[in-house]
C-alpha cells in the first residue's frame, strides 16, 4: 500500500499524473467539509469583525459630502441637505436601523438623535444648515458628524479595539474605555486562567486513574473503561444538569456534608467558580483520561522493570522513566481539554455565577441579546488568536505538547 | 462576493432546518410559562377552530436577535411574536415588525395607547417582590427591605439585565416611584443605582426566564426574588405559601407584533384580531389571571373581582416601566450592566 508521502509526491513536470489526480479526488471529500464547514464559515465571521458598511449604506450621500469636509467647525450646507436627503429617502428601515445601532454603539445617544431628526424631517426647510440644528440641537456640534465621517470607512478596528477595552474618540485617538465599561480584558484572563485549572485538575485526576486502567487486565479494563466512557457518550447538557442538582442548597450534596455533620447550615455551592470547576473537569476530564490510558497500555511493563534492575528506586523509576513516556498523552490530553475549556458556554451558564462566566457567554451575549454581531466578531476572533498563540508558545516551550514533528 | 458567501451560508445553515422553507403552520410565539398554556388553551385553540388555520406556538425568552436575523436573511418562521413595549418601538423603527392592518382589526377596542403601528397590546404584566412564607414566616415588605442584608440574610434572586433592576435600586435607595425616572435619567442617578446594587451583588442570582425564579424560591436555592406576578399568582393557587408584595410591583403591557416579511401575514392580523377579542379573553381569564389591552375585559367588575391579581388593577400600587427611557437608554444600561455584572 502506498503511504501518504509516495500518493503526494510532487507530479513530474508535464500532465499531473493519473496518480495525483486520484489522489485528489480521494482527499476532496475532506477538503471539501473543511472548506464549507470551516474555512468559509469561520472566515466570514472574522471579516464581521472590522466590517463597517452600516453607515455608507445608509448613508451615502452625506458620506460623500463628508469627504471634503476637514473636520474642523460644522460642515458645508451640502451636507447637512445630504444628510436630510438621505434620511427622508431612508425607506430600508432596516438599513436605517443598523446605521443607528451602529453610531450609538460608538456614542451612546446617537440612536435617539437619529430617532428624533427622523421625526422633524418634514418639518425642515432649507437651508438645512440653520433648520436642522434649530430643530435638533445635537446637530449643532461637530461630533456626530465627526463619528459619521470616521465611520464612513469600509473597515473598522473598533470592535477589535473594544474586545481589548480600548476605544477611538471622535478625534481619532485610541483610549482606554472608562473603568464601568470596561471588561474584556478581565474577562480573557478569566477564561485562560479557568481554563488552566481545569487542565491542571484533569491532568492530576487522569494520570493516577489511565495508570490504574492500564495495570488491569484486558476484561477488567473494559469494565473500568465503561466508567469512563458512559459520561464521555452522555451530552454535555446533561451532565452539567445532573451537577446543578448535585449542588443546589437543598440537595444531595449539601445533605451529605450536613448528615456527616461537617458543615451545620447548607453552603453555597451552586452558582460559584467552585461549580464551575468541578462540573468543567467531570466534563472534560475524558479526554485527558483516554489519551494517556493508549500511552500507557502501549508502554508495558519491561521500561520500569529495566530500570528497577539498574537499581532505580520506585520515585526514580517513575521520574526518570515513566512520566517521559508518558509525557506524550499527557500533553496530547492536556491541549485538548485546555481548547475545549476556552470555548466553554453551557457549563458555567448553568452552574456559575454572572462572575463566573467566560468570554463565550459574552459572544453568545453579542449575538443573541445585543444584536452586534460585529462585537461577536472581534471576540471571537480574539478568542481564537489568543488561544493559538497560546499553544503554539505551550509546544515551543515543552517539545512533546500535540501532534508534532517527533520520530 | 459577500452575498455570495452569505446565500451559501444561509443554504448551509437551512439544509440543517429541514422544512424550514416549506409549508408550515401559521407559528405564534410568547414567553412561555403558564400564561401562554392558557393562551394554547383558549385563544390559539380557538382561533384554529374558528378560521380552520392550523397554528403551531413557541417560546423565547424575548431576545430580538433572532428576529432580526430571520427578516434580514428572509427566512421567517415566525409569524405572530409577543414583545415587550420599547422592543416593539425600536423593532418598529428598524423594519423587523410588519404594519398593523387595522382593517382586519378592530382599533377602538384596546385601552389608549396600546394599538400602535406595528403591535397591539395583548396582556399587562408585572414583576413584584415575593418570598415562601414556609421557609420565611416574615421576609422583606419593601425594596428597602429588599437590600437589607442583616435584617432578611439570604439569596436573592432578580432578573438578569438593567431594566427594572435599576429602577428597584433607586427605590431602595429612598427615591419614591414617580421621582425614578427623573433620576435616573442623570448620570449620577444611574451611578447611584449601581452603587446601590453593589451592596446586595453577592447575594444575588441572577435570572433569565420567568420560569426560574419560582424554581429557585421553591427550591430554597433563593430566598426572596422578583418574579413575574402571573406566575406567581398560579403558584399561590397551587398551594404554595408564597408572599406577594404589590408594592414593589412594576408593569407593563406586551404587545402582539407580526414578523416582517412573514409569508402568513394575512393569517397573522386575523389571528390578532381573534386572540384580542373580548369572548376569547374572557375564556383565557378563567385560567390564568390575565390582565387583556382589552378595554371592556380589562374593565369588567366581575373579572376584576375573580382575578384579584390583574396587574391593571394594582396600577396604583406600582410603577409602569417607561418605554420611551428605556428605548432611549437601553443599550447603554444594557452594556454598562453586563460591564459591572461580570466584574
Amino acid at each position: 500500500m502506498p503511504c501518504a508521502a509516495t500518493l503526494f509526491r510532487k507530479p513530474a513536470v508535464g500532465a499531473p499524473s493519473r496518480r495525483t489526480r486520484l489522489s485528489w479526488l480521494l482527499v476532496a471529500p475532506l477538503l471539501l467539509l473543511v472548506v464549507a464547514g470551516f474555512l468559509v464559515p469561520i472566515g466570514y465571521t472574522m471579516t464581521r469583525a472590522v466590517d463597517n458598511a452600516e453607515v455608507t449604506g445608509a448613508l451615502p450621500r452625506t458620506v460623500a459630502m463628508l469627504e471634503r469636509w476637514d473636520g474642523n467647525g460644522l460642515p458645508s450646507e451640502q451636507a447637512f441637505a445630504a444628510l436630510v436627503e438621505d434620511l427622508r429617502g431612508a425607506d430600508d428601515a432596516q438599513a436605517f436601523g443598523a446605521m443607528t445601532r451602529r453610531l450609538n454603539f460608538e456614542l451612546s445617544g446617537a440612536r435617539s438623535v437619529m430617532r428624533a431628526t427622523r421625526r422633524q424631517l418634514d418639518s425642515l426647510t432649507p437651508p438645512y444648515a440653520e433648520s436642522l440644528p434649530t430643530a435638533v440641537p445635537d446637530w449643532d456640534t461637530p461630533q456626530l458628524w465627526l463619528l459619521i465621517k470616521t465611520n464612513s470607512n469600509p473597515f473598522t478596528a473598533s470592535f477589535l479595539l473594544r474586545a481589548l477595552d480600548l476605544q477611538v474618540t471622535p478625534e481619532g485617538q485610541i483610549e482606554p474605555v472608562p473603568h464601568d465599561r470596561a471588561i474584556f480584558v478581565d474577562l480573557f484572563q478569566r477564561t485562560f486562567w479557568i481554563s488552566l485549572w481545569v487542565t491542571v485538575f484533569c491532568v492530576l485526576l487522569a494520570y493516577p486513574a489511565a495508570y490504574y486502567i492500564s495495570t488491569l487486565s484486558d476484561r477488567g479494563a473494559r469494565y473500568v473503561m465503561l466508567l469512563v466512557l458512559v459520561p464521555f457518550w452522555t451530552s454535555i447538557l446533561v451532565r452539567t444538569t445532573a451537577w446543578f442538582i448535585l449542588l443546589q442548597r437543598e440537595g444531595p450534596m449539601n445533605a451529605a456534608l450536613e448528615g456527616l455533620h461537617i458543615t451545620d447550615a447548607p453552603l453555597q455551592l451552586i452558582f460559584t467558580r467552585f461549580a464551575v470547576y468541578v462540573a468543567m473537569v467531570h466534563v472534560l476530564l475524558p479526554f485527558q483520561i483516554l489519551p494517556l490510558y493508549s500511552v500507557m497500555k502501549r508502554l508495558g511493563p519491561q521500561y520500569l522493570q529495566a530500570a528497577a534492575s539498574l537499581g532505580a528506586s520506585p520515585w526514580r523509576q517513575f521520574r526518570s522513566v515513566y512520566l517521559p513516556l508518558t509525557m506524550p498523552g499527557v500533553a496530547a490530553g492536556a491541549v485538548m481539554v485546555f481548547m475545549l475549556s476556552v470555548g466553554f458556554y453551557v457549563t458555567p451558564a448553568l452552574v456559575g455565577g454572572l462572575q463566573d462566566q467566560m468570554i463565550s457567554y459574552y459572544i453568545a451575549f453579542y449575538t443573541n441579546q445585543s444584536i452586534n454581531f460585529g462585537m461577536a466578531a472581534a471576540l471571537s476572533l480574539l478568542l481564537l488568536v489568543f488561544t493559538g498563540a497560546l499553544v503554539a508558545a505551550a509546544r515551543r516551550l515543552t517539545p512533546h505538547i500535540g501532534p508534532g514533528p517527533r520520530e | 462576493m459577500k452575498k455570495a458567501i452569505k446565500v451559501a451560508l444561509m443554504a448551509a445553515v437551512s439544509l440543517g432546518l429541514p422544512g424550514a422553507a416549506v409549508a408550515r403552520d401559521l407559528t405564534i410565539v410568547g414567553f412561555g410559562g403558564g400564561y401562554q398554556d392558557s393562551a394554547r388553551e383558549t385563544l390559539f385553540k380557538g382561533f384554529a377552530e374558528a378560521t380552520g388555520i392550523a397554528v403551531l406556538d413557541d417560546v423565547y425568552n424575548g431576545e430580538m436577535a433572532k428576529i432580526y436575523g430571520m427578516v434580514e436573511t428572509g427566512n421567517v418562521s415566525w409569524d405572530v411574536i409577543m414583545v415587550e413595549a420599547p422592543e416593539l418601538v425600536r423593532g418598529c423603527e428598524d423594519g423587523v415588525f410588519a404594519r398593523i392592518d387595522y382593517d382586519v382589526i378592530d382599533k377602538s377596542k384596546f385601552i389608549a395607547g396600546s394599538a400602535t403601528d406595528c403591535g397591539v397590546g395583548g396582556t399587562g404584566w408585572g414583576a413584584a417582590m415575593f418570598y415562601d412564607q414556609a421557609r420565611h414566616p416574615v421576609g422583606p415588605a419593601t425594596f428597602a427591605q429588599f437590600w437589607d442584608l442583616e435584617g432578611f440574610p439570604g439569596m436573592r434572586a432578580m432578573r438578569q439585565g438593567p431594566k427594572m433592576t435599576l429602577e428597584a435600586a433607586l427605590m431602595a435607595d429612598g427615591v419614591s416611584m414617580d421621582q425614578v425616572y427623573d433620576v435616573l435619567s442623570t448620570d449620577a442617578g444611574v451611578d447611584r443605582a449601581f452603587a446601590k446594587l453593589d451592596e446586595i451583588k453577592d447575594h444575588v442570582i441572577w435570572w433569565k426566564s420567568g420560569a426560574q425564579p419560582l424554581q429557585l424560591v421553591g427550591s430554597g436555592e433563593a430566598d426572596y426574588a422578583f418574579g413575574y406576578t402571573g406566575r406567581i399568582i398560579r403558584a399561590q393557587g397551587e398551594g404554595r405559601a408564597y408572599a406577594l408584595n404589590w408594592n414593589t410591583l412594576l408593569y407593563s403591557i406586551d404587545s402582539w407584533a407580526v414578523v416582517a416579511g412573514s409569508p402568513k401575514r394575512a393569517e397573522a392580523m386575523s389571528m390578532i384580531d381573534y386572540i384580542t377579542d373580548a369572548g376569547p379573553l374572557r375564556a383565557q381569564a378563567a385560567l390564568w389571571p390575565i390582565s387583556p389591552a382589552n378595554k371592556e375585559v380589562n374593565a369588567d367588575p366581575a373579572l376584576q373581582e375573580a382575578n384579584p391579581g390583574m396587574v391593571l388593577n394594582h396600577a396604583e400600587e406600582g410603577l409602569f416601566i417607561n418605554t420611551e427611557f428605556w428605548i432611549e437608554h437601553g443599550d447603554a444600561l444594557e452594556a454598562r450592566f453586563t460591564a459591572w455584572a461580570a466584574q
